[in-house]
């Protein structure tokens, strides 16, 4: 418990330090993701609203599932996901990607996995004005519950930095790992109720789905966005456990490795 | 001068590393690797038990053949390696102009590279706006401060790095070779910033194969030939140590 703490403690005060940097990095990431396309930072907010329309239009005309305005129902989930898997494909190379610096310069190395998740978390930010947006188009009510919604906010940005450090740590060593980690992702993707809800699987089988980590912080998500209700307080929890859990673990490794990434990058 | 205010001091340092002949980059090498109990690397000292000190104000050079050590030692005294063995005491700011444009992003403009490099030496936003202006006086770079650094010559990066290095005011400065790309009026600047570094009792870590320079600059060398210090001392007596090493082998060669 104690080294838990410690751990945090150590965490929450490296962050603070190298907060400057870690910002740098993560705009320089986001510059050079729209670099040289003429639009440039519209692309941030044009890429989820391109693909909310393609989305309604599919799923209100070819596909209707039984789940009225099915575009916020499986955006409210999708654009979280989407900081999540973007954040892991992200961070995964971005040690063994900052190789180069690494071995010149003495630097914290938690900052490269830290701005990997800061830049998606921006675009995550950015994502949310074209849902609204949507939310009104589609004269969804516009629920006060968006107000809770840094709370499953929180929890999953420090579950996907646990999982951040685990992955960008793991590649130093073996470069599997960056494809093994799209597979997980995709299969993730599937097991975890984004495009259906969690009551479309049998009744018997429930429990297995459960055990899913991100279920938690999930259902805060969508409730907040498409029922207009809060998750209860258990829910809640739980969802902050995983991330504390995550968190740990992740930096735990991360921190025991980290000095010796230059010999390996 | 009491041992407190020794900017660098390295105690019986070495530094290993694993030389792998075929690296498992994979999960399937390593498995295979395991399976035949194949062990594919050696150990290889790249610093072999060094110890020496640098005083405030004092510009060391660091001499020998490719692949002697020199390098290595420089960035364990920069703290990119944790030796294997032995103690390194390093007080103060330190900047490090190991190598052309490390920490500089290709993509990024000369003045956001700026902002992006001090930043990764530690200093703060804040500290690199005030200095930002005379970094680029000193460069001298022109209009190319705002072109990404791609588009840069080699001399121009090391203008750059060189500058933002040296204007940042740190204690304790390591180059390594860089200054060899510069052309002559800019090495000349350079040298003058190096020599009033000095005398403001600042500590330089020199690394160059130009024995002129050395004899010119340096107040003191180190000779290092395999990992361990050959000779250490006045700059002109050790470049003649140096040189007389390098006749036998020269000879054995033709």
């Amino acid at each position: 418990m104690w080294l838990k703490l410690l751990l945090m403690i150590e965490l929450v005060r490296e962050t603070y330090r190298y907060r400057e940097l870690i910002w740098a990095l993560a705009l320089k990431e986001l510059k050079i993701r729209y670099k040289r396309s003429i639009l440039g930072f519209l692309w941030a907010l044009l890429n989820p609203a391109l693909l909310m329309l393609v989305l309604t239009l599919v799923f209100s005309t070819l596909m209707r599932f039984p789940i009225p305005h099915y575009a916020i129902f499986l955006l409210s989930v999708l654009l979280p996901w989407t900081f999540f898997s973007q954040s892991l494909s992200y961070a995964v190379e971005s040690v063994v990607g900052n190789g180069d610096l690494i071995k010149k310069v003495r630097v914290a190395k938690l900052v490269f996995p830290m701005a990997a998740v800061v830049s998606n978390l921006i675009n995550l930010g950015l994502s949310l004005i074209p849902l609204a947006l949507l939310v009104l188009a589609m004269r969804h009510p516009f629920y006060w519950t968006w107000l809770f919604l840094p709370v499953p906010l929180l929890a999953l940005t420090l579950f996907t930095l646990g999982m951040t450090f685990f992955f960008a740590a793991a590649n130093v060593y073996y470069r599997d790992v960056a494809h093994i980690l799209q597979v997980v992702l995709s299969a993730w993707f599937y097991v975890t109720p984004i495009i259906y809800p969690l009551n479309f699987i049998p009744e018997q089988y429930r429990w297995i789905f459960k055990l899913n980590p991100l279920i938690y912080v999930i259902n805060g998500f969508r409730l907040s966005v498409y029922y207009g209700m809060l998750p209860k307080a258990p829910s809640i929890a739980a969802s902050f456990v995983c991330g504390f859990i995550s968190l740990f673990i992740g930096f735990a490794i991360f921190r025991k490795y980290q000095d010796d990434f230059v010999f390996y990058v | 001068m009491s041992s407190s205010s020794i900017p660098i001091r390295l105690e019986n340092v070495t530094q290993r590393f694993r030389v792998i002949q075929e690296r498992p980059d994979t999960l399937r090498e390593l498995f295979s690797k395991f399976f035949r109990h194949e062990s594919s690397y050696h150990d290889f000292d790249a610093v072999k038990n060094v110890s020496f000190d640098v005083p405030k104000g004092q510009m060391l050079g660091l001499i020998g053949r490719n692949g002697s050590g020199k390098s290595t030692l420089l960035k364990i005294v920069a703290g990119v390696y944790r030796p294997t063995a032995g103690n390194v005491q390093v007080k103060g700011s330190l900047a490090p102009l190991i190598e052309l444009g490390a920490g500089f992003h290709h993509e990024l403009t000369g003045r956001e590279n700026i902002l992006l490099n001090g930043l990764l030496m530690g200093y703060s936003r804040r500290e690199m706006q005030e200095r930002e202006q005379p970094i680029i006086d000193f460069a001298e770079i022109g209009d190319f401060i705002d072109s990404p650094v791609k588009q840069y010559s080699s001399g121009m990066y090391m203008r750059l790095a060189f500058s933002v290095a040296t204007e940042i005011d740190p204690d304790i400065l390591l180059i390594d070779e860089i200054l060899a790309v510069g052309d002559a009026p800019f090495q000349q600047k350079c040298f003058e910033r190096l020599q009033n570094f000095r005398k403001g009792g600042k500590t330089i870590l020199f690394v160059t194969h130009s024995m002129a320079q050395v004899s010119e600059q340096c107040d003191r060398a180190i000779l290092i030939d395999k990992g361990s210090i050959m000779a250490d001392g006045r700059p002109d007596e050790v470049i003649e140590v140096y040189r007389s090493s390098m006749v036998p082998e020269a000879v054995g060669a033709h």
